[in-house]
């Protein structure tokens, strides 16, 4: 069942991943680049950590990637803001 | 190391859901508020992460883990789905 669910929000995470790539060709706001990016890096982690589970040794690592995808996130709302700014 | 990084998780997926809330409650657009969603889902997604390797060490939660996760992705998905045109 676990692995199951960390497959299928894996996939989610690519399907999502790609909805934002779509959003960033037809716009080219790299607001959806981050995004896209950030999706993708969520599915390369549970991949990764699907893959490490037996092995606690690299849980840093596989942690980290995740870590990544949030700050990606986080970077791209900053982006944003800052590019176009409050009035 | 790792407790350090696993905090680290749940503060910036926590903070990604409060900044997506607030640009969706200035600007109304739907897309954010299922990235938000998304993010509240990952946020507590986290939060049960630092639960279950930091305050109760064991693999009890993992089965909520994985499915915070798995419908904090689903919910975004859903709405991108239904709200892109």
């Amino acid at each position: 069942m676990n692995e199951f669910l960390s497959g299928m929000a894996a996939a989610l995470c690519l399907v999502a991943g790609l909805f934002f790539l779509r959003f960033w060709k037809k716009t080219r706001d790299r607001f959806f680049a981050f995004f896209a990016a950030s999706f993708w890096l969520m599915a390369l982690h549970r991949m990764v950590n699907l893959y490490m589970r037996d092995n606690n040794e690299n849980l840093v690592g596989v942690y980290a990637i995740r870590l990544v995808a949030f700050v990606l996130i986080l970077v791209a709302i900053i982006d944003k803001n800052r590019a176009a700014p409050r009035k | 190391m790792a407790d350090a990084v696993f905090l680290l998780c749940a503060v910036t997926s926590l903070a990604c859901a409060v900044l997506l809330l607030r640009g969706y409650a200035q600007n109304r657009v739907p897309l954010l508020l299922w990235s938000s969603l998304c993010f509240v889902g990952l946020a507590v997604n986290n939060m049960l992460l630092v639960a279950d390797l930091i305050v109760f060490p064991g693999r009890d939660l993992l089965l909520f883990r994985n499915l915070s996760g798995f419908l904090s992705m689903a919910l975004l998905v859903f709405g991108l789905v239904w709200d892109s045109e």
